[in-house]
């Protein structure tokens, strides 16, 4: 992989990670149409990924910096007192409830999963999946909707600290899907807060908050290989760097675009491309 | 109680993935698996956050 090619795959991955329309779909698919010879099974392929999402984790980290540091006060005060008292502590223990699910099905099945499905084809199909799903979870939102403008549609829904437990849990096993190439991380689990009633926008601020352990956990227990691996360091910093820039803006607008915006959209973009994606894979356009 | 001792489990659990012992579920068969012993220590805080969460509280 060249620098232009690395910096190009930066900002694919920056900018696809948090819209919910699957950036490991992207970096299985897009790489094959170009025809870019470097291979995915490359052993400094994993290390190259790993510092993208390092770049995705650590703007994700700077964007909603002091609602962490309130987390982990929060965390800490209601885990010594045994006790939930402000937004803060039940926030803090809505995504420790959330993360358990996606951390132990990404130890045991991660690399299998994604090995299994690694394929441009498999991803493309998947992209058409995500995308009905996203419309899906649009339909069964509308279904629950009161009112005739957005603003008065969405008050009626709750913000990130008010979903339950047993739904934190839910939204946070959705993550597991995402090791499938081809759906959205993002995606599945904004549509799973939106599933449980919270507000687009506050299902999006949950679905950022909910993978900042999981992509920096996963991210930094891989941070010693890096260094042994022998890997074009300077190059794979840079384009880490533009990643998180890419995911700092993309999550920005998510945000505002959330507070009156859907996830059809995304949908739709899926389904097209990834029939447009399947008809370029097979016919070698 | 038994979140309790669930979460000391989960400590020796992790001890042994991060010491090479334990290699169930392993993508190789040989040497530490930090992922895993990480894993576990979370699972550990989460159950001993848990049982502090069921203790009975006095009340003041």
């Amino acid at each position: 992989m060249n620098l232009a090619q690395a910096l190009f795959m930066g900002l694919l991955q920056g900018a696809s990670e948090l819209f919910p329309v699957s950036s490991l779909g992207h970096a299985v698919i897009v790489p094959s149409i170009l025809h870019w010879s470097f291979k995915q099974s490359d052993p400094s392929f994993v290390p190259f990924l790993v510092l993208l999402h390092l770049g995705t984790a650590t703007a994700l980290l700077i964007l909603y910096r002091e609602q962490w540091i309130a987390i982990i006060r929060g965390f800490f005060g209601a885990a010594i007192r045994g006790q939930i008292r402000n937004d803060s502590e039940r926030l803090a223990m809505l995504l420790l409830v959330g993360t358990i699910p996606a951390a132990v099905l990404g130890v045991f099945l991660e690399s299998r999963i994604k090995s299994f499905f690694a394929s441009p084809y498999v991803a493309a199909v998947f992209l058409i999946v995500n995308g009905l799903l996203m419309l899906g979870f649009e339909l069964l939102r509308r279904r629950a909707e009161r009112g005739a403008s957005r603003a008065e549609q969405e008050s009626h829904f709750a913000e990130a600290e008010r979903i339950s437990f047993r739904a934190a849990a839910i939204v946070g096993a959705c993550q597991a899907l995402a090791f499938m190439p081809g759906i959205s991380r993002s995606g599945v689990t904004i549509g799973g807060g939106l599933v449980a009633g919270l507000r687009h926008q506050e299902a999006a601020r949950f679905s950022f908050l909910l993978a900042t352990p999981v992509i920096l956990g996963a991210g930094l227990i891989e941070v010693p290989e890096l260094l042994k691996s022998g890997i074009p360091l300077g190059e794979y910093v840079a384009a880490a760097v533009l990643s998180g820039f890419a995911a700092y803006a993309s999550a920005r607008f998510l945000l505002r675009y959330f507070r009156s915006g859907r996830l059809d959209p995304y949908g739709f973009y899926c389904v097209a491309a990834g029939l447009v994606s399947l008809a370029l894979l097979e016919f070698g356009l | 109680m038994g979140l309790g001792v669930l979460g000391v489990v989960f400590v020796v659990i992790a001890a042994l993935y991060a010491v090479g012992v334990l290699q169930i579920l392993t993508s190789s068969d040989a040497g530490p698996h930090y992922k895993h012993a990480v894993l576990f220590a979370v699972l550990a805080v989460a159950s001993f956050v848990g049982a502090n969460f069921a203790r009975p509280k006095t009340v003041a």
